[in-house]
């Protein structure tokens, strides 16, 4: 799906550029740090939507780890890419936030084991393009955001690193802790769960109370 | 046709991502040529990428930037004696933590020596309810090496475990030498 040779060299650039900023804001340019982390603030926010799912936190607990990470910057190793450290830092904010907020309960409410059981996609009759104009719609962001918190938080992270940051598998895998074959498999039941909520045949039956359930097709 | 459709759903999500060899890949495309299901769902899963890779989406809302400016100024305006007040009250929380440890005895004796330097360069790291003031750590689970780090020290990774100073010292760990232990002095400026 991506030309590697391309995106390679796209990398290389960021990272150029980033090294650069880094280095100027130790030295004193503190300015720059909004430049640097802007093209994290929406993946950032993204995951921690996802996480926390509320939005008033979200934003509050996003300014906390963009500053925290100013605060930090001088502990930054080059080995890894800027933005992965910074939604390092993000996932453990998040973790800690919601263990505090039910502190007293030891264990998890769903379960983190991996269902590597068969999933069988619905098969739609008229299965068709949800268009990217269709965005433009309040309402149709607004069920993407749902949808996506309808899955189990660890279908929901594999999901959010892979394909909203836009980590490599084996990035995921590292800030995960888990191994590149575990995020294959939960990327796998993620990308088709959503497939399945979001297609237009389950929307009509109704099953899922996404916010335009009532509307045929909202991106018409 | 080569392959089942049960084999295309299993593996179709490696396909997106090329991590299929030529051979795996040279037949998922074969049946997508002739099944008009697993093209679908083919399609689909791609459209559900490409919509929640779009910048429109779980976005920051309105005005975020600007509350995000308006914070970081805030920042950098506080001077030097008023950035200093959180790190103080982080340091004595953890000194307190620390004390209330001793009767543990030679793992947190030999502990502190890493433990204090680092906290007397304790940057602000915010809110009085961060984790540093209320003395949790946190270790990773699949970590060899028995170390404990601040929650949000990026050198932490996987499903963090969080435990009280006292219980990781208790359980053999010794502070991350980069977000607990030598830090480098406040940078200049």
């Amino acid at each position: 799906m991506t030309d590697n040779a391309e995106s390679n060299a796209r990398n290389v650039r960021i990272r150029a550029t980033e090294e650069n900023l880094i280095s100027r804001i130790l030295d004193g340019e503190n300015d720059l740090f909004l430049e640097l982390i802007r093209p994290y603030q929406r993946t950032v926010y993204a995951t921690l939507v996802t996480m926390l799912r509320s939005k008033e936190d979200a934003e509050d607990v996003t300014q906390d780890v963009l500053l925290k990470a100013l605060d930090r910057l001088h502990q930054f190793r080059q080995e890894a890419a800027f933005g992965t450290w910074l939604i390092q830092i993000a996932i453990n904010e998040a973790r800690m936030r919601k263990r505090k907020m039910r502190q007293g309960t030891m264990f998890s409410l769903t379960s983190a084991a991996d269902d590597d059981g068969a999933y069988v996609p619905k098969d739609f009759a008229d299965w068709r393009e949800i268009p990217s104009e269709a965005l433009e719609r309040s309402e149709t962001r607004e069920a993407l955001a749902k949808a996506l918190a309808l899955l189990e938080e660890h279908y929901r992270l594999a999901f959010i690193l892979r394909d909203v940051n836009e980590l490599s598998i084996t990035e995921t895998a590292n800030v995960l802790g888990i191994t590149r074959g575990a995020v294959k498999t939960r990327l796998r039941r993620a990308r088709l769960m959503l497939r399945d909520i979001l297609s237009p045949g389950l929307q009509q039956g109704g099953q899922v109370g996404l916010a335009f359930k009532e509307v045929r097709n909202p991106w018409e | 046709m080569g392959i089942t459709c049960e084999e295309v759903w299993r593996d179709i999500s490696d396909y997106v991502d090329d991590e299929l060899d030529q051979k795996q890949r040279a037949a998922l495309e074969e049946h997508f040529a002739q099944c008009r299901h697993c093209a679908a769902v083919l399609e689909g899963t791609c459209n559900v990428i490409r919509l929640y890779r779009d910048e429109r989406v779980l976005a920051p809302p309105k005005g975020f930037h600007d509350r995000l400016r308006a914070r970081l100024n805030q920042k950098l305006n506080q001077g030097p004696h008023e950035r200093i007040h959180p790190s103080r009250r982080a340091v004595l929380a953890w000194a307190l933590a620390a004390a209330a440890a001793v009767p543990l005895g030679f793992a947190l004796f030999s502990a502190k020596r890493f433990l204090l330097p680092g906290l007397e360069h304790h940057s602000p790291t915010g809110s009085p309810d961060s984790p540093a003031v209320k003395g949790l750590v946190a270790v990773s689970p699949d970590e060899n090496n028995k170390i404990f780090h601040i929650p949000s020290c990026p050198y932490l990774h996987g499903k963090p475990k969080f435990l009280s100073v006292e219980e990781a010292i208790r359980e053999g760990y010794s502070p991350c030498p980069i977000c607990i232990g030598k830090r480098k002095p406040e940078k200049k400026g």
